[in-house]
This record gives structure tokens, sequence and C-alpha cells, in this order.
């Protein structure tokens, strides 16, 4: 019984070991950033990127692509979020697979972070450069400090070609030229291997001799001071001494070869320009909101006035990055990303032109399996209780109106 | 052959077991001071010595050395008190640098595409080097403290300048200047690092324009002076055997 025991024991640690080393060859490749995972309220009540483009699906290694759109930093912030007033214009992407080869706020280029307004609307650039070849989900994303990183919806680009052709090249304002993906490296693996070998010389000079076992023994019958000789304090002497004259040397010729250097750039950006957006003729009143849990459904009651001189019609209700659009106004022909479409998810109860004037309550409903998949449905789990999003009107000359909704949400069981 | 009998049946022998005990102790040694120190740096200093865009004149220098004389610290108390060895400091810093390069290779390099000229390791070697040579010398913790310590700090900057001033060299760069380093941090998308992390330049040292690394360094030396006190006891604090139940009390 007990060799039947032990063989057990035996094969299921075996088998622990077999299933452990399995783990470590699967490494599947993490292809999203989370946003699913960020509170609804968040994506919807923060920053709301709209008319994005990404200006190509496929590129090579070494050649460039940008996304470009808008960003309207929502006026009904939530508390819980720190304000935007250090904030840093992003991209999600799985580390350097591209470099950030520019990005712009308005035609303001922002390498650090900026302050961003409430209720406002900025234009935004993001340059990238193919650097690693694979298949790479490409996010807009705005960090805020003390609020954390705020995805914006990401789109699938492929790199082709090979990482070991990419390069960086710049010119300094000394006048050289360079390549940044590997300026410099001989020069670190030289200091660093050569400093490592004085260490391990002084290592190995008292590793040459008995340690620790005939030391402990001297030094606990009172031979301590037989321990460390007049040699070895000649040989300290000359590392320590070594060591300063090759740290002081080798700062002076430092200081002649770069003898223009400056410290590294930090600060906030201030000043940012918002883009003029046309005050919106027509107002809209939510009257009420509710959310549909079964029917992955968000109907709003809202009350419509347009002050214009044109009849409107409602086309698009966008919230989180996911747009909602009514099929019979407006068809997306920018790429945007499938799964934060629902092309046919805007119904309203009179799809009429609101006509000059006229005031109208209709029933609007958001509709799509985007509410589940995005984990928007979770927003009735949220402290506050609340929904917003951007609806957008548009005439018969399909000219645009954006209008910022917010308004509190009451979910629905049944 | 009974308990009460030696293991070893001739000096040579005696020897051989001592020299072979020897290389077994450092080889533990070694491998537990750098994962140990290695955690202990990558939480403490972490993007300092990470990102070539942390390594400032005022931040870096401060921080780098005060947390990392922890080990060496600790480690100099347990093989000179115990063994009369000027080598603790030292072992601590090529089992970190090892581990660090390891990870930086392997890890920022190998596996998340970061180019080493962007996050190679802070060098902490000529510190450690005097640190030793100081203890030797002196033969006294408060000696190696005040001056061992102060030299760690004031060391490190010039240690790593050659390594780094490539870095600061400028550039212009659509209508703004950046250093080098500056731009790898801008071009080498950290997406969970926002430039807003970055603690660089930030403070109020402003009296000596901008010769702000020496003033930084002393600062540094002196924290690092109490730092050495403070791990220093730690290691010989630990450095005893009285958890070692004895069978005869």
């Amino acid at each position: 019984m007990k060799l039947i025991k032990d063989k057990v024991a035996k094969l299921s640690f075996v088998a622990l070991l077999v299933t452990m080393t399995a783990a470590i060859f699967y490494t599947p490749t993490a292809s999203a950033h989370g946003e699913k995972s960020q509170a609804a309220f968040m994506r919807m009540r923060t920053i709301h990127w709209f008319d994005l483009n990404w200006s190509k699906d496929e590129v090579a290694v070494n050649e460039t692509m940008s996304i470009s759109g808008k960003l309207h930093v929502f006026a009904g912030w939530p508390e819980t979020v720190d304000k935007p007033e250090v904030s840093f214009l992003n991209i999600g992407i799985p580390g350097p697979v591209f470099i950030r080869a520019g990005s712009w706020i308005g035609n303001q280029l922002v390498p650090r972070s900026v302050t961003l307004e409430l209720g406002e609307t900025y234009t935004f650039k993001v340059l990238l450069k193919a650097r690693r070849p694979g298949d790479w989900h490409v996010h807009t994303m705005m960090n805020v400090e003390g609020g954390g990183p705020i995805i914006g919806p990401g789109k699938w680009v492929t790199i082709t070609g090979s990482m070991g052709s990419f390069v960086n090249p710049l010119v300094t304002l000394t006048g050289e030229t360079i390549d940044l993906e590997t300026y410099g490296l001989s020069n670190i693996y030289f200091w660093h291997a050569l400093w490592y070998a004085i260490g391990l010389a002084w290592l190995l000079f008292w590793c040459k001799r008995p340690m620790f076992v005939p030391r402990h023994i001297a030094m606990t019958t009172g031979k301590r001071d037989t321990l460390i000789s007049a040699g070895d304090k000649k040989v300290g002497i000359l590392f320590a001494v070594g060591t300063m004259a090759i740290v002081a040397v080798s700062m002076g010729s430092t200081n002649d070869k770069y003898p223009v250097t400056t410290p590294l750039q930090a600060g906030l950006m201030r000043g940012m320009v918002p883009v003029e957006m046309p005050e919106p003729s027509v107002v809209v009143k939510v009257e009420d909101a509710t959310y549909r849990v079964p029917g992955r459904a968000m109907q709003m009651t809202l009350t419509i006035t347009n002050n214009g001189d044109s009849a409107v019609r409602l086309g698009e209700f966008m919230t989180a990055s996911v747009r909602f659009l009514d099929a019979d106004v407006l068809e997306d022909e920018t790429g945007y990303p499938d799964d934060l479409l629902a092309e046919e998810g805007l119904t309203v109860s009179d799809g009429s032109p609101i006509a000059p004037g006229e005031t109208r309550t209709m029933e609007v409903t958001a509709s799509d399996a985007a509410w589940e998949v995005y984990r928007l449905a979770d927003l009735i789990y949220d402290p506050d209780s609340r929904f917003a999003g951007l609806l957008f009107f548009f005439n018969e000359d399909g000219e645009r109106q954006m209008v910022m909704v917010d308004a509190p949400l009451i979910p629905s069981f049944i | 052959m009974s308990a009460s009998q030696s293991a070893v049946r001739s000096r040579a022998e005696a020897v051989a077991v001592s020299r072979a005990f020897d290389w077994m102790i450092l080889f533990t040694l070694f491998t537990a001071v750098l994962g140990g120190y290695h955690i202990h740096y990558m939480l403490t200093g972490g993007d300092w010595d990470f990102w070539s865009d942390w390594k400032d004149r005022r931040l870096w220098v401060t921080v780098a050395p005060i947390v990392s004389i922890t080990f060496p610290a600790a480690v100099q108390a347990m093989l000179w008190y115990r063994y009369r060895l000027p080598i603790g400091a030292t072992v601590c810093i090529l089992a970190l640098l090892l581990g660090e390069w390891i990870n930086r290779y392997l890890n920022f390099w190998g596996w998340t595409y970061f180019p080493v000229n962007f996050c190679f390791p802070s060098n902490l070697m000529p510190g450690a080097i005097v640190l030793d040579v100081i203890l030797m010398l002196g033969s006294s913790m408060t000696l190696t403290a005040v001056v061992g310590g102060l030299a760690w700090g004031l060391l490190f900057y010039p240690g790593n300048w050659p390594i780094i001033a490539p870095l600061h060299v400028p550039v212009e760069y659509n209508g703004m200047m950046f250093t080098l380093a500056d731009l790898q941090g801008y071009h080498y998308v950290r997406t969970g690092t926002p430039e807003y992390i970055r603690m660089v330049e930030k403070g109020t040292l402003r009296t000596f324009g901008k010769d702000v690394a020496p003033v930084s360094a002393f600062f540094s030396g002196f924290v690092s002076v109490i730092i050495y006190f403070l791990w220093h006891f730690f290691g010989k604090w630990f450095n005893k055997t009285n958890f070692i139940q004895d069978d005869e009390s």
C-alpha cells in the first residue's frame, strides 16, 4: 500500500512539474489593453474621442502612420477622477512596437504633460513609425494624473518587415548624425564591463585565499589582526586610488568629448488651443434614461428643440467610444473599428426631421451587443449612476452639430 | 564513523572541504543578495535606474545612492565582523549588476524591445570599491559610514557621467529642444508610464544655477551616511545564530 502511495506521490509530483514546465511555453501575445475593464463611467464621462482616422491598416518597418481626430473633454467630469490639469497624450500600444515620432494637440507638439480645460474640444494627432512586425491593437489614450489612463478606441494595424532594419536617425544640435536605436551602446557596454572587471578583480583578490572557515576560526581565537596584512592594505589603497583616478579622468575626458550637454527637459505645458466648435442650435433635454439589462439597450426620452434655420435629424449617439448610428441618417465611411460601431444601433420613435423652431419629445434607443461586450452595462454598478455621451444631429446638407448629454440612468432588470 | 569523529582525515582533506565551503557560501551569498538586493533596488530606485530619461542631475543623483547603500552596508557588517573580509559592498554590486543586466537584456530588450541604450542600469561599482577599502583600512563602522557613505554619494554621478553624457547632447525636434535621453523616453512608448510620472528636475534647488549635481551628490552622501548606519545594524542584527536551537539547552 505504501509503495502505491509513494508511486502516486511521485507521479503527481512529476505531473506537477510537467504542467508547470508546459505553462512556461504557453505565452500568448497580450492583445488588449484592458479597455473593457475600465469603469464604464470613466469611459463615458471623461474624454470623448471622435472623428478618428487611422491613416493606414498596414505599414512596413520604418514607415509612418498617424491617428488623428478630436477629443472632447467632458464638462461633467466625474468627481471621483482628478481633473485633467496634468494630462499626457499617450498611445495605447504593446510597448515600443511603433516609436512615437510626434504627437500634437492643435498645432502644439506635446512631448510632455499638458493642461486641458473641461468642456473644450481639441484636435490631436499622433505620428507613429513602425518598428516591430506583428498585428497590434493601436488605441488612442489620455493619461490623467490622479485619474489613470483613459483609453480610447483601438484598431488593428499590421507591421510588416524586419525589426533589424529599423533605424531612428537624428541630427543633434552639435551637428552629429546618429541612430538613436543603437546610439552609445558600445560606450555603455564598455564602461559597465570595465567597472565589472575591476569589481571582480577586487573580489578575486580575496577569493584566492581561504575565506570563511579559517577566517572565522581566526576571528574567534583572537587572531583577527593577522587577517589583513600590510600587502592587503597596499592593494586596497591601489584599488581605491585607481578607482577615484579612473572616475576623475573619465569624467574629464567625457566633458572634453561632449562639451555641450543639457539637463533633461521637463515641465507642464499650458495653453493648449481648443478647436472652435460651432455653437449648436439644437437644445436637448434628457427627460429620463433607462438601461434595460436583459435587452442590452439604453432608452432615453429626449426633448429636442431646434433653434436653427434648417431641419435636423439625430444621426448618432456616441458614448465610451461606441458609436450607435441611425442607418437612415448616417453611414460610417471612416473605417471605424467594427466592434465599436453599431451601424443600425440607434432608433428614434419619430425619425422625421425636426423643423426649425420645433420642439419634439421622442424616445431614442441605443441598442447593441457592445453594451455587454464593452462592459458598459456595468455602469449600473458604478458609484454615480449617470451616463453621458455625444449626440450628433445632421441637417439636409449633411452639416453636423454636436450636443453633449449627461443625465442620471435608471437600470431596468425586467 | 560516529558523530563525534571528524569528517575529514587529513589536513589536505580539511583544506579541500574548507575551499568547497568557501565557494558554496560565496555562491549562496551572491545569489541571495542578487535576488534580495535586486528586488529592493527595483522597488526603491525603480524608474530612476530603469530609464535614461529619469537619470537627471537632481533626483537620480539623490535617490539612487541613498537606496542602494543599504545591502552593501548590511553585507559588509556580516563579512567584516565575522570573517574580516572587506568585500561586502563589492559582492553586493557585482550581484546587483549581474541581476540587472540579465533583467534589462532579457526582459526590457528581449521581451519588450526597449533598446538597451534606453534601459541600462546605473553604475555603482566605484562607490562599492571605495566603501570596501575604507572599511578595510579603518576597521571602523563609524569611519566607513561617514567617509565611505559620503564617498558613495559623491562618486555616483561622476562614475556614471561617461555613460550618460552622450545621451544629454541636445537635439532639436519638431521645434522643441530635447536631450537625446528625453527623446528616447518620448519615442519608445511606455504605455503605462505617462510623462507626468517622470520625476526629474523637480525641486527648488535653484541657487546653484546649473551646477546642482554636486549639491545633490553631497546631500545624497549625507543621507547615505545615515542609511549606512541603519543598514549596518540590520546586517549585524541578522548576522546572528540565536535562532538556531541548541540541543543542549
